[in-house]
């Protein structure tokens, strides 16, 4: 019955591989990225033997520990993209919950990442085992980690399978996950301004912690190689155990329990700002645009990603205090348009299947245009003010509020530029965006490719289109800023023609890229 | 007088797979028509060329005597669609689902305004109107599509499976809806699985199979006295008749 689950999780992988060369070569790709991840991190966790004993005991704990973590988080994301996963597709089968469980967890077992996790885990085995003792403990640590981090995973999953299930918790979990995903940034911002103590006190402490959690007492064993380690081993299958026998019953709480997702869900209110907008087609985007990044979380996501970036560069890139000229204001900020505006990268992705109602409206290159233009208007209705706020943030960090003058303008100008260019590969690369709550994956599967040159090709175009206006502006030419708001109005107008001009020829192609199945 | 919707050798292939192959579709202007045929028999593929969602392999579409392919301006206009798969603008409510579709269309707002009250009492949707299509239902999906696809008061409108999964009483607003639509000189093409309802509704009917048509006509000669369903039937040629194998089905354990 094991061996059959594992058999479906194989062929529902060759399956979504079939007939499809994007796909195969994204498939290789995975396989080949799994397999440096599993090389690199046997090889990192390998290096930690050269470190002091201590220090390497609660280095191994951490990474085991953060193994876990990863197992628990990631299938959050990508909930939806593995069938297996859900157990309400095997409800109806006579199957009992053991059988269940241990089908479902071997199945979680197969595949590349996994595989790649346990050949990494393995590393911790080379860092710490002394002796034949450690070596004979290694082995079944190890395997007893990866056991721990599979149920775990699963346990989380099932346990939230329903909220996930529902358009709600979706909606909140795609959002909260960025905040997860910023958060393990901030250590890195701390430690960039120099405000951390000493790390090896950080790590001990960490160590102190996690020594008493399963990763940590696996590390422990591994490095003990004694009795001791056979104790500690022991409470790590223990705890397997509980955590498997927590996910049987979740799971079978899961099966017996009426999928409550999509029933309800509240007005919304008319929104006011209709009045001001200009009517006809232009004012129909430009409002839909809005409520789109209010109201759809993938919109969601992908703005306050780019606010966040920005403000790590602005952070980051941020000289000592009093050595900064011009550039230290206009550099971070040229950088927050150019992450900005590479949404428009790909415009149509968010409509995705919902475009055919443009398609059968638009008949000439020119409704194009003009739906490109609400959908610029629309991000500018954001961005301008936001960019504004940025630079002043900058230029008084710089030292000199005066310099928003010169960057604010500098980075309008590269904005226009960014959705100029992102408007032609809206319309040649286009790529579906996946429209499950993994919002941290670009697109849908197989399309990765695109969505890399969509956003790549729009970064360096850009890069290189902004050189006349931002160049003289670093050198300290500030002046030469007047100029940069009516070279982005100019290049996104012109990027606006010449992808209307393709756009509209393929139009029925487009609509089909971006509502690819996900 | 041009028939509302004429194709000549309309032809579509995905990879190997020939979805399409060489369908001549003919509708009369003002009839309500049936596109029926299994699974897979290329219903939703025709008739995504014929709305210019999908660019076709081959042949020649013609819409009140346009090409779609050459003309879509004209076309365009004139035509109103709703596809399958319920696929709306999820995070616009129902209503300004409507005025986007109406403002899309060059319909001045307070126009679209006053179309879309009407259409959304009609369709018995006022209470839902402020929500968000995601949180739709099935039929309410359905009926708001429809709406957005009369706003711009189309002369033909195609429907893929409006009566798919679509309870009985929004599935009578929609029939009633449709009937006064044609009732007017306007055409209505839609697909369907199910044969009751094309018998009671159409007067013209298509009957796909395997990427082709297989017979059309006024719906009193496709049957020829039969009922619809024995006619499909026969016309798709019944795989088996259920009386070989299954010999342990019902049998005691």
């Amino acid at each position: 019955m094991t061996w059959l689950f594992v058999r479906l999780k194989l062929s529902l992988l060759r399956g979504g591989l079939r007939g499809d060369a994007g796909r195969q070569v994204g498939f290789a790709f995975s396989v080949a990225a799994a397999f440096l991840a599993a090389v690199a991190g046997f090889g990192l966790l390998s290096l930690i033997r050269l470190a002091p004993y201590g220090v390497a005991v609660d280095l191994v704990s951490a990474a085991f520990a953060m193994f876990a973590a990863g197992w628990i988080v990631v299938p959050l994301m990508a909930f939806g993209l593995d069938e297996t996963l859900d157990p309400a597709r095997l409800a109806l089968f006579p199957l009992t919950t053991r059988q269940l469980a241990t089908g479902m967890l071997a199945a979680s077992a197969a595949g590349p990442w996994p595989l790649a996790s346990l050949a990494a885990l393995c590393g911790g085995v080379v860092a710490l085992a002394h002796g034949v003792g450690g070596v004979l403990l290694g082995v079944p640590a190890v395997i007893l980690q990866f056991a721990f981090c599979l149920t775990a995973s699963r346990l989380v999953t099932t346990a939230l399978s329903g909220a996930l299930r529902s358009r709600r918790g979706r909606d909140l979990l795609a959002v909260a996950a960025i905040f997860g995903v910023l958060l393990v940034q901030v250590p890195n911002l701390l430690l960039n301004r120099g405000l951390s103590g000493d790390p090896t006190r950080i790590l001990a402490a960490a160590g102190e912690v996690l020594r008493w959690t399963p990763p940590g007492l696996a590390a422990h064993a591994i490095a003990d190689g004694g009795l001791i380690g056979v104790a500690e081993l022991i409470v790590v299958a223990m705890s397997v155990v509980v955590v498997a026998w927590l996910w049987i019953a979740a799971l079978r709480y899961a099966l017996v329990r009426p999928d409550s997702s999509n029933r309800g869900g509240a007005s919304v209110r008319r929104s006011p700002t209709g009045r001001f907008l200009p009517g006809g087609l232009l004012g129909a985007v430009v409002a839909k645009e809005l409520k789109y990044a209010r109201r759809e979380p993938r919109a969601r996501v992908n703005w306050i990603s780019a606010v966040f970036v920005s403000a790590v560069f602005m952070f980051s890139l941020r000289g000592p205090a009093g050595a900064a000229g011009t550039w230290a204001a206009v550099g971070p900020v040229c950088l927050a348009a150019v992450v900005i505006g590479l949404q428009a990268a790909n415009s149509f992705g968010i409509d995705g299947r919902s475009l055919w109602m443009n398609a059968v409206a638009f008949s000439t290159p020119r409704d194009l245009r003009t739906d490109l233009a609400g959908r610029h208007l629309a991000m500018a209705v954001v961005a301008v003010p936001l960019l504004a706020l940025a630079s002043l943030a900058a230029a008084l960090a710089a030292g000199n509020a005066a310099w928003a003058l010169v960057a604010a303008p500098t980075a309008w100008g590269v904005l226009g530029v960014a959705v100029g260019i992102g408007s032609i590969t809206s319309v040649t690369v286009p790529y579906t965006y996946p429209e499950r709550l993994n919002a941290f994956a670009g697109a849908a599967p197989g399309q990765g490719g695109q969505a890399f040159a969509a956003s790549f090709v729009t970064m360096l175009v850009t890069g290189v289109l902004v050189l006349p206006i931002v160049l003289p502006v670093l050198l300290g030419s500030g002046w030469w800023a007047v100029l940069a708001v009516p070279y982005g109005l100019a290049a996104a107008w012109a990027g606006r023609r010449v992808a209307a001009k393709i756009g509209s020829a393929r139009f029925p192609e487009l609509l089909a890229a971006v509502s690819r199945p996900t | 007088m041009a028939d509302a919707v004429r194709t000549h050798g309309l032809f579509k292939r995905f990879g190997p797979q020939v979805a399409v192959g060489g369908v001549d579709l003919v509708v009369p202007k003002g009839s309500f028509a049936g596109l029926v045929g299994p699974n897979g028999a290329g219903k939703t593929t025709t008739l995504s060329m014929v709305t210019g969602l999908l660019r076709p392999d081959g042949g020649r579409i013609e819409i009140d005597g346009r090409d779609v392919w050459a003309d879509p301006v004209a076309v365009k206009a004139n035509i109103g669609v709703l596809p399958e798969g319920l696929r709306l603008f999820e995070r616009l409510s129902g209503r300004e689902l409507l005025m986007y579709g109406g403002q899309l269309r060059g319909i001045p707002l307070d126009e679209v305004v006053r179309r879309a009250d009407e259409l959304l009492r009609v369709m018995d949707l006022v209470e839902a109107q402020d929500k968000l299509v995601v949180d739709y239902s099935t039929g309410m999906r359905k009926k708001i599509g429809l709406a957005a696809a009369l706003l711009h008061n189309p002369r033909v409108l195609f429907l893929d499976e409006p009566f798919e999964g679509v309870d009985p009483v929004s599935a009578n607003t929609l029939t009633e809806v449709l009937r006064r639509y044609t009732a007017s000189g306007s055409t209505v093409v839609f697909s369907s699985h199910v044969m009751d309802l094309v018998e009671r509704l159409c007067d013209w009917v298509s009957v796909m199979n395997g990427g082709l048509v297989v017979a059309q006509g006024p719906i009193d000669e496709v049957r020829r006295g039969r009922s619809l369903n024995e006619a499909f039937l026969d016309l798709v040629g019944v795989r088996g008749n259920g009386e070989d194998g299954l010999s342990w089905l019902g049998a005691p354990a």
